[in-house]
């Protein structure tokens, strides 16, 4: 029994495919300008890499911002769900998922279904999110995967303002003129982010195993800095941008287990 | 579609209530064509006091017609800018903005230009309270002020002294206005705009008890439209008749369970101030079957309580109910002090932890699922502390959602992500969207 | 000459703690200058002033919502990371809301033995505000003096008082000198004498200020071109910045700050009700703006400040979201200007873009400079 998860989300659109509730296929492409047309183009390669038509999908549950995009989806779930369902499938003993993306981070409290009990969003003051480290690194002038790279090299410490990324952008562009060396901007910009999703996850409180998913998950500097803020290690996904389609695919496959295709 | 559960009907009142809030800013803006005098000042100022100067005397009250300004989405835009442009920061209160904007602007939200009060009466209940009139007398080139302080203490701390403060700053509150406007004060007046005070506050507070009732025979969209009379002039007999009847007619409602949300099944509260310009957010509940029965903010800024013989939370028992006459000017301040130092909306100023203990008390007697708390933006008054009541419902077992926003300044609220909130935080209470 | 003060603003805490030891006495952390500080140190407690640290941090925001003022949520970290762990109690008068939570949210999630919440009046400009004041005082002196079992009657306050006033007088004697074409302590220096007379026992205080003073005469850090500058606005501790302006041929000869001269500027007057001279003391001090109104008498406050002070032009510091002072500001920034005082807004958080700021102060000095050519 096939069933599929489609994650629109700001910046790319994800598709996992689930063959009897074990992952099959997963497709990632930019959600650009035109979210329908890409949603499908990811949808039907997808398909096609798991060999199967749409019609033999049994059930397709949509997830992400642009979730109503989906609009032959059988069902949809919010990102907060997806994530929490995802991460649990992945990690059984996650209770706190920590999700960053392009535009958003989220901090969410679940229970071994993969239930959400409770969920925070990052807040409007928040040096937070991918897109001011991505801003940044292009003001380093090097790719956010070097950027991050290169924090972990840092000999100091410089306390970056974590509250406001026009603040914090300010004190980018003072530390560059003052030729601090890029490793030490790299890593007080990765602390400042940090910084601000653990400030927000902390209001949910912070419960082990605690999961981190999302596309800045693979930024190994953002991943150093949020286990030295929280002072333990977080779990990283393998491929943390899929957990929201994963989960949603799960409760496609799930409505299907429990006979609830309408 | 799923079936109607409960049946539901307009209320029969709407349009007095209408006219009521029409009339009041029509008459403000009149007042000199008929040789009368107005005031401005906050809407919880003791607006019962400048009734001792005559029939003709008309108010406008500086939140509701801050909120009124944004429901205008362009026109408040305009405001804010034109605050922005003479140096004010934007982080400050939005009502004070779209106020301050009208005069710069020189536009009144009800047509024409803005109508110069001849008097500020106003009281000092948050950081900007007293200072919103300082620059709006400078905006207007100058006009006579008085304000008084009520920062006392908490209700449950209040004594001879503190007491005597706020009502000794009210005896000098009159002097004034006797100078100021050359009339001669009427304490018959003050004494009848007490009891009309105590009576409609009292009573907002019985009709809010109603909705207790399953199902709800309001909305809290519905009820801010009802509550802001009070917040106009809650010392006229005016509103306190009115809420009478509108409290007769929610009690009928109950009998008959008319309901506001025709598919009940599952029972909000909000708090602070709604973002006014966005006020669909409570229609897009009700497709899920939710509605917000109120909030301590919709119950008690203008309801007043206590402890009811059975231990519930309800109406406060006016002066009037316990047989008590007014007699002079001082008895009559004196009760009207302390009647709205009981204002349970005024307690968190001392404590978020009081507020939580009134939030707990009304998720628990109005029987809820969850709460949403607008973390507003717009509002340091209604909004300090609200991190500490979302932590303190957590605990007691309440899910809790919060979304940023901004009562009066549309530009600081994100309908699409708070839509999107709602879905994540009704999904989490198990409840889904009805589709047409 | 200023690393006395230099130490105990490093190491307060380390101060505080042997205080506590030195005599088993009691320390209280007061969260507003408001609070009457006399009252306390009659019944032998050390009041010492929580600040922040300057140091960003994760820990407050399930407590104070993050659109109120930096230096509260700066103030309210300190206590959840254990720093203050030493103090006994903690107290505020209130004035703004934004500091209020920083108290609100300690209470309940730090312990301390004691607290109190004074409500100081905010209408100061009126007469009923003595009477009641000096009823709240009384009640705040038979809490404390439940609190420490000693006795707070008028020979205790007439100690304390004395302790105070001599501390104020020292300090206006201090800031006075700052008056002069050729001022002896630089802006960062006077920062560091006023702000850590909010953190020691004001005795160990006035015995090195008065040393510092008699070593003072014939010290300038003038140098006949420095611009004059006055600095106003929210609390404000940051030394870095106040460092960077002196950097660039500029000193800070004046202030208008609650870490400043508005904590220390009146003395308690004596009269035979010592808790009523107390309340006159704190009811006709500089004003906080929650509390300047309805007349705005900080106006003519700060512009006799910059007069006596004879400064060139003011920088204007408010911490981000402080609505007290963003109410007052426009009409400050007028009335100096209007009086021939140019003034530069900069809004502060607990850590700052040095860089930036350094070039609109450098830009500002420049137009001070300006008008020097024509």
């Amino acid at each position: 029994m096939f069933t599929a998860g489609i994650d629109v989300g700001a910046k790319a659109i994800k598709v996992v495919v689930l063959k009897d509730g074990a992952v099959a296929v997963r497709r990632l492409g930019l959600t650009g300008f035109e979210p329908r047309e890409s949603t499908l183009k990811v949808f039907e390669q997808a398909l096609r890499e798991a060999g199967i038509s749409r019609k033999e999908l049994a059930f397709v549950v949509a997830t992400g911002g642009g979730r109503k995009e989906v609009d032959f989806a059988d069902g949809e779930i919010t990102e907060v769900g997806g994530a929490a369902k995802g991460s649990v499938f992945c990690f059984p003993t996650a209770k706190t998922v920590i999700d960053v993306g392009a535009e958003e981070g989220r901090g969410i409290r679940c229970d071994s279904a993969g239930k959400v009990v409770d969920f925070e969003i990052n807040e409007k003051c928040a040096a937070g999110a991918g897109a001011f480290t991505e801003a940044m690194s292009r003001a380093l002038e090097m790719p956010i995967e070097e950027f991050g790279a290169l924090s972990l090299k840092s000999t100091q410490a410089i306390p970056m303002n974590a509250q406001c990324a026009v603040f914090a952008e300010s004190e980018v562009v003072s530390l560059i003129h003052a030729k601090t060396p890029k490793a030490d901007i790299a890593r007080a910009v990765h602390d400042a982010v940090a910084s601000r999703i653990v400030s927000m996850v902390r209001k949910v409180g912070v419960e082990k195993d605690v999961v981190l998913i999302g596309g800045v998950a693979r930024n190994v500097g953002f991943i150093d800095a949020m286990n030295r803020s929280l002072g333990f290690d977080v779990i990283v996904a393998d491929d943390p941008e899929y957990i929201g389609a994963l989960g949603a695919a799960l409760v496609a496959h799930e409505s299907v287990s429990h006979g609830r295709k309408s | 579609m799923a079936k109607a559960m409960y049946r539901m009907e307009p209320l029969k009142c709407w349009n007095k209530a209408k006219e009521i809030r029409q009339d009041y800013y029509r008459d403000y803006a009149t007042a000199h064509e008929k040789g009368g005098i107005r005031w401005a000042g906050g809407a919880w100022t003791f607006g019962a006091i400048p009734e001792g100067l005559g029939d003709d005397v008309y108010s406008l009250t500086s939140e509701p017609y801050g909120a009124s300004i944004a429901f205008d989405k362009s026109f408040s835009l305009k405001c804010l800018e034109a605050v922005e442009k003479k140096g004010f920061a934007r982080d400050l209160c939005s009502y004070m903005r779209n106020y301050w904007g009208s005069i710069i602007l020189d536009r009144y939200a009800f047509g024409g230009k803005f109508p110069k009060p001849d008097f500020l009466w106003q009281d000092h209940i948050c950081c900007s309270h007293a200072k919103w009139y300082q620059v709006v007398s400078d905006l207007e080139g100058g006009i006579p002020m008085f304000c008084i302080d009520v920062a006392a203490g908490p209700y449950h701390e209040m004594n001879g002294h503190k007491l005597r403060y706020i009502v000794d700053q009210m005896h000098d509150g009159i002097e004034w206005l006797e100078r100021i406007t050359g009339r001669e004060y009427d304490d018959g007046k003050l004494i009848e705009a007490v009891h009309n005070e105590c009576r409609s506050t009292s009573t907002w507070a019985e009709i809010c008890v109603l909705n207790k009732a399953v199902p709800a025979p309001l909305d809290e969209k519905t009820m801010y439209s009802l509550y802001v009379l009070g917040t106009l002039k809650k010392h006229s007999r005016e509103v306190a008749d009115f809420y009478e009847e509108l409290r007769d007619e929610v009690a009928y409602r109950v009998e008959n369970q008319i309901a506001a949300v025709a598919n009940e099944q599952c029972r909000l509260m909000s708090d602070t101030q709604p973002p006014w310009g966005f006020l669909k957010i409570f229609r897009y509940l009700e497709g899920f079957g939710a509605v917000s029965v109120g909030s301590l903010y919709t119950f008690a800024l203008i309801g007043m309580w206590e402890d009811q013989p059975d231990g519930s939370w309800g109406p406060r028992k006016t002066p009037a109910q316990k047989g008590v006459t007014i007699q002079t000017r001082d008895e009559a301040l004196r009760i009207l002090a302390d009647w709205n130092m009981s204002k349970p909306e005024w307690q968190h100023f001392y404590s978020p932890h009081l507020k939580s203990e009134m939030m707990i008390r009304i998720a628990r007697e109005w029987k809820l699922d969850g709460v949403m708390l607008h973390y507003n933006r717009g509002c340091e008054g209604l909004t300090v502390g609200i991190a500490e009541n979302r932590l303190a419902l957590i605990e007691a077992g309440y899910p809790v959602m919060a979304f940023e926003g901004n009562m009066g300044d549309e530009r600081e609220f994100d309908e699409d992500r708070t839509m999107s909130r709602m879905d994540a935080f009704m999904e989490t209470l198990g409840f889904k969207m009805v589709r047409a | 000459m200023f690393e006395h003060f230099q130490e105990w603003y490093d190491r307060r805490h380390d101060y505080a703690r042997a205080w506590k030891d030195k005599d088993a006495g009691k320390v209280v952390g007061y969260f507003c200058t408001y609070v009457p500080e006399e009252i306390f140190y009659a019944a032998g407690v050390l009041p010492v002033r929580v600040l922040g640290s300057h140091e960003p941090q994760d820990v407050t925001e399930p407590h104070i919502f993050g659109m109120f003022c930096p230096f509260c949520r700066d103030v309210l970290a300190q206590g959840l990371k254990g720093r203050y762990d030493y103090l006994d109690g903690i107290t505020i008068a209130q004035s703004c809301l934004h500091i209020r939570q920083s108290f609100t949210s300690w209470q309940k999630h730090v312990p301390v033995e004691y607290s109190y919440y004074l409500c100081m009046p905010h209408h100061v400009q009126s007469l009923r505000a003595h009477p009641f004041l000096t009823a709240e005082l009384e009640e705040l002196r038979k809490s404390v003096e439940g609190w420490t079992r000693a006795k707070i009657g008028d020979g205790e306050l007439d100690e304390a008082i004395e302790v105070y006033n001599e501390s104020r007088r020292l300090l206006r004697r201090f800031n006075d000198l700052r008056k002069g074409p050729n001022p002896p302590v630089s802006g960062e220096e006077a920062m560091l004498v006023s702000i850590t007379n909010q953190m020691v026992d004001k005795r160990d205080h006035s015995v090195v200020l008065e040393d510092l003073l008699r070593r003072l005469p014939g010290r300038s850090v003038g140098n006949g071109t420095k611009k004059r500058l006055m600095i106003l606005g929210s609390e404000n501790d940051d030394l870095p910045f106040v460092r960077m302006v002196e950097s660039l041929n500029a000193v800070i000869v004046a202030d208008d700050h609650c870490t400043g001269t508005r904590y220390y500027w009146n003395p308690v007057e004596p009269r035979d009700n010592r808790l009523e001279a107390i309340a006159a003391r704190y009811i006709e001090r500089p004003a906080c703006p929650t509390k300047d109104w309805p007349e705005r008498t900080r106006v003519p406050h700060v512009l006799n400040l910059a007069r006596d002070h004879r400064v060139d032009g003011a920088i204007i510091i408010q911490q981000k979201f402080c609505d007290p002072h963003e109410c007052d500001i426009p009409a400050i920034k007028k009335a100096m200007e209007e009086a021939g005082f140019p003034c530069l807004f900069l809004e502060f958080d607990v850590t700052v873009p040095i860089g930036q700021f350094r070039i609109r102060v450098e830009a500002f000095l420049e137009t001070l400079g300006m008008e020097d050519l024509f």
